[in-house]
């Protein structure tokens, strides 16, 4: 029943937006945990400072192309395209003969070229910042979408079939994930190997497959948890007693309940699954054919004294991306969790 | 020789110099273990063109003393690259076999350092072997005042062990085969564990050892200075392969002390040498401490801050070798490695040899080794010929006269491709994809193939996969890259194994990459194997003519060099430019 008090402050729901728990004389405001959380988030500092940065990294990565060839960069070829030659921008001991770091400030390449191959390394950074975005986009959706599905079912179904779910849990935590990376890289380009597009095109899904493949489980256990505490409640039985279908029970009823731990895992796992890009790639077991920050920073490590801004520019683009995810997802937790508040 | 290391080989070489190695014939396969390898020769003279890798000479008595010459200090090496196996039989990478010839055991020969060459003297032998007329038989007298490292003598019999031991393929799969290829029923003798250690190939009267050869042999004194024509001892439960490999026992004037593989080796003095036994020697340093697997930049680093006793046989990196010529060009030791480049069209599939000449047109020289991180004139050279500078009798010749060295013309390329009707000719070529650098440089190449008209169609494949994908004859690709470094300063290493047919179906490639066969190098191989040595350099430098000019069914894409450095304390450090290693021999720490 909804009395006159609750119509009004519905009315000015909108305008009175952070004075949760104010004086006596305060309106009392009905909101819903997502919307208090949003407004908590809103409040934090940290938060949205990180969403900015985010939201920056994210325009770069999904207009790199865009911005390269508005700018005549290139990640893949010399300055002056594919009929070019690499050697006219480097000199004989294969470092840049323009730019950083012997050379004057060129505003053409702005992070410089990289040695060996001149290419031009803000090219790679974009597009490696639009690879990472990408990746751990895909295997966030995937594993966040298969961990709540397996983890509902677990929980709520009882006896056999949450043993048998929970057994195939453990042994997928169990399975070392370097390994099955590392085993399922050369498998991926003896496939391949005769073409160099569909190579990157498998070894990009490869990678987001072996990222969910061993991503998801976690997810699946908190869930899990989270049901069966949920499942003995009153409105989970009434709904059982009355009959409606399980499967109504699992997303109309259990689901709605589960939305702060999925948004805090889903927050939490971006930034995990940008950094494992980063590292599988660097491990030389990730990427290949499609540029990616991981890569660069394995060829630019031999250069750290001679040619710092090569090495520092990716390493720098991964940290405000882990970081800035990673606090967003803290805040995303303490302003779904009042208790973890600081 | 293979190269030291797996990695850094494909790393700096990549699709350059994924290099071969090893015998010639009864060997199926002798790269396919060795990941990357190359071979390494004996004596190509450091950038003296032609002159003669130093020959050979009788000595006598020690070795000569060093001017100035201190004792004592313990000597640091670091390398990026592990040890492969480290017994005799099967040293056959430049590191393990340089590291044992040269510290820690004695062959029938063995190089000493002379004047920027490499010149071959006895070292178990009193004099150098001699052959019969027809180079079918070899004489080798023994010295007879030879000492294990436990004080026990050494006898001919342990020598005929050791060298029946080279025989057999299983045990040692990457060991050399010459053993094999030359020696009377090198094909059905097995060495000791498999066929017994009856073997008819070789007879011992007292200290007089014969060696009767199945084909001519004139290289056979080289021969002698692998590890793998030395002495072993002859209890089955001292010399079982994976234990002696852990500590083969020294005759040189270091012996094992502790060895972890792919990690660290002590050598410390071995008290049992005599240096009035040995002519090449010497026993200066107190010991040496080996580590691997160290990364290249930090090598990089220390070298360049310079700790006083330590020394690197790795290449410099082209990043700090700048620095190196600036601060510590003194420290810096340039030489030569006897290695050729080479990219290896299939014989088989590009039929045409205007084709083939398009590739070296097309070929992106400057890129390619730029991307390699190689650095041209120090660590890669141009040049047309097969064999590097340094064998006797080569004389440089360009079978393209039109194709200037090292540069890239695709206008040439395209002219030829036109004329031969193959405009767009697809050319399937191997690289790592797990290794940065590798794929850098099929970047370049397909830059530069597809500026000359071909389409190229690079297979991926990975570090661990390459050379054995490489060594299979059916492998779905049409061009082969790879190096060759001789075992000795003889056309008589190279082209038998590079440009002699082979059987396909049972012997694979070999080290014949490019498949290439034709009768007339066969029968032109076989009759310089006969000639009188004196003879032999010329013919083999005609026959390197005749084969480009004639076939070109090869081009070169460069030839090795080394850039190593050492601390300030370390004297006497010298590239050994049959190895491209370091002259451990003559090496000293000044205090």
């Amino acid at each position: 029943m909804t009395t006159a008090t609750d119509l009004e402050t519905l009315s000015a729901g909108g305008s009175s937006a952070s004075d949760v728990g104010g004086g006596p004389n305060k309106k009392i405001v009905g909101k819903s945990p997502g919307r208090i959380a949003f407004e908590r988030l809103r409040d934090d500092k940290v938060a949205v400072v990180c969403s900015i940065t985010v939201a920056i990294l994210v325009l770069l990565g999904l207009f790199a192309p865009l911005i390269t060839s508005a700018m005549g960069i290139y990640y893949n070829q010399p300055p002056e395209g594919p009929t070019g030659s690499a050697t006219d921008y480097l000199n004989a001991f294969g470092m840049p003969s323009i730019g950083p770091p012997y050379y004057a400030y060129t505003w053409e390449h702005p992070l410089g070229l990289s040695p060996g191959t001149a290419e031009d390394n803000l090219a790679h950074l974009l597009y490696g910042i639009r690879t990472s975005f990408f990746v751990a986009l895909m295997a966030t959706t995937l594993s966040t979408i298969i961990g709540v599905s397996i983890g509902l079912i677990a929980g709520f179904s009882r006896g056999a079939l949450d043993r048998g779910i929970s057994f195939v849990i453990d042994t997928f935590l169990a399975f070392p994930f370097i390994l099955g990376a590392l085993a399922l890289s050369p498998i991926i380009t003896s496939r391949f190997a005769t073409e160099p597009e569909q190579l990157a095109r498998a070894s990009l899904l490869a990678l987001i497959a072996v990222l969910v493949i061993f991503g998801w489980m976690g997810l699946a256990r908190l869930i899990r948890g989270q049901v069966l505490s949920l499942r003995e409640r009153e409105f989970v039985q009434s709904a059982q007693v009355i009959g409606v279908p399980t499967s109504r029970i699992l997303f109309k009823e259990l689901l709605p309940n589960l939305i702060a731990p999925i948004v805090v895992s889903v927050s939490l796992s971006l930034p995990g699954y940008v950094a494992a890009e980063a590292g599988l790639s660097y491990l030389g077991i990730g990427l290949t054919g499609t540029p990616s920050l991981g890569q660069t920073i394995v060829r630019a490590q031999t250069y750290y004294e001679e040619y710092a801004l090569y090495l520092w520019a990716p390493v720098v683009a991964v940290m405000v991306l882990v970081v800035s995810l990673n606090l967003l997802g803290d805040s995303v937790r303490d302003a779904f969790d009042p208790k973890t508040r600081r | 020789m293979r190269l030291r290391n797996p990695v850094i080989a494909v790393s700096t070489a990549a699709l350059l110099s994924l290099a071969a190695c090893g015998g010639s014939g009864e060997d199926p396969d002798p790269s396919a273990g060795g990941e990357s390898s190359e071979e390494v020769t004996e004596g190509s003279g450091s950038g003296k063109g032609g002159a003669a890798g130093g020959g050979s000479e009788e000595r006598e008595g020690a070795a000569p003393e060093i001017e100035g010459a201190e004792a004592g200090g313990t000597m640091k090496v670091i390398s990026a690259n592990g040890l492969n196996t480290m017994d005799p039989s099967e040293a056959y990478y430049t590191n393990t076999y340089s590291i044992l010839a040269g510290l820690v055991t004695r062959s029938l020969t063995q190089y000493v350092y002379k004047d920027g060459d490499m010149v071959l003297i006895p070292d178990l032998a009193t004099k150098l072997p001699t052959p019969n007329e027809d180079y079918t038989e070899w004489t080798v007298e023994l010295r007879d005042d030879v000492k294990w490292e436990n004080g026990d003598p050494v006898t001919p019999e342990e020598v005929a062990y050791g060298i029946k031991r080279s025989f057999d393929r299983a045990s040692f799969p990457e060991g050399a085969a010459y053993s094999n290829d030359y020696f009377v029923d090198g094909d059905k003798y097995k060495g000791p564990y498999k066929s017994g250690e009856d073997y008819k190939g070789i007879e011992i009267d007292g200290n007089t050892m014969t060696f009767k050869m199945a084909t001519p042999f004139p290289d056979f004194a080289f021969w002698g200075a692998f590890p793998a024509m030395g002495p072993i001892p002859t209890d089955e439960k001292i010399n079982d392969p994976a234990k002696y490999a852990q500590h083969p026992w020294a005759t040189g004037p270091y012996m094992f002390d502790e060895y972890t593989p792919e990690k660290a080796l002590t050598l410390v003095k071995n008290p049992n040498w005599d240096p009035a036994t040995d002519p090449g020697r010497r026993q200066l340093v107190d010991g040496f401490d080996m580590e691997f697997n160290v990364p290249t930049a930090k090598i990089d680093q220390i070298m360049l801050k310079d700790d006083p006793n330590t020394i690197t046989y790795d290449n410099i990196s082209a990043t700090v070798f700048p620095d190196f010529q600036r601060d510590a060009k003194d420290r810096l030791v340039i030489g030569t490695d006897p290695c050729t480049f080479m990219w290896y069209p299939d014989y088989r599939k590009i039929t045409d040899m205007k084709v083939r000449q398009a590739l070296a047109f097309a070929y992106p020289y400057g890129d390619a080794y730029a991307a390699a991180g190689l650095i041209e004139g120090i660590t890669r050279s141009y040049g047309t010929n097969i064999m590097p500078e340094g064998i006797p009798g080569r004389e440089e010749y360009n079978p393209l006269p039109e194709h200037d060295l090292g540069e890239t013309d695709p206008e040439a390329a395209k002219a030829l491709l036109k004329e031969a009707g193959e405009e767009g000719y697809e050319i399937t070529f191997l690289y790592a994809q797990d290794d940065p650098i590798s794929v850098d440089v099929k970047d370049a190449i397909v830059r530069g193939l597809t500026n000359a008209g071909f389409t190229p169609k690079p297979v991926a494949s990975t570090i661990a996969e390459a050379s054995t994908v490489r060594a299979d004859p059916d492998a779905d690709i049409n061009v082969r890259s790879g190096g060759w470094c001789s075992d000795w300063p003889s056309g008589g290493s190279w082209f038998p194994p590079v440009f002699q047919s082979t059987n396909l179906d049972e012997e694979g490639l070999g080290s014949n990459y490019a498949a290439f066969s034709e009768p007339e190098v066969d029968k032109e191989i076989k009759r310089i194997l006969g000639l009188p040595i004196e003879d032999q350099p010329e013919a083999w430098n005609a026959l390197d003519q005749m084969i480009m000019e004639k076939y070109f069914p090869v081009f070169v894409t460069g030839y090795g060099g080394v850039a190593i450095a050492n601390g300030s304390g370390v004297n006497g450090m010298e590239v050994d430019n049959t190895t491209g290693m370091p002259t451990w021999k003559d090496m000293w720490i000044s205090k």
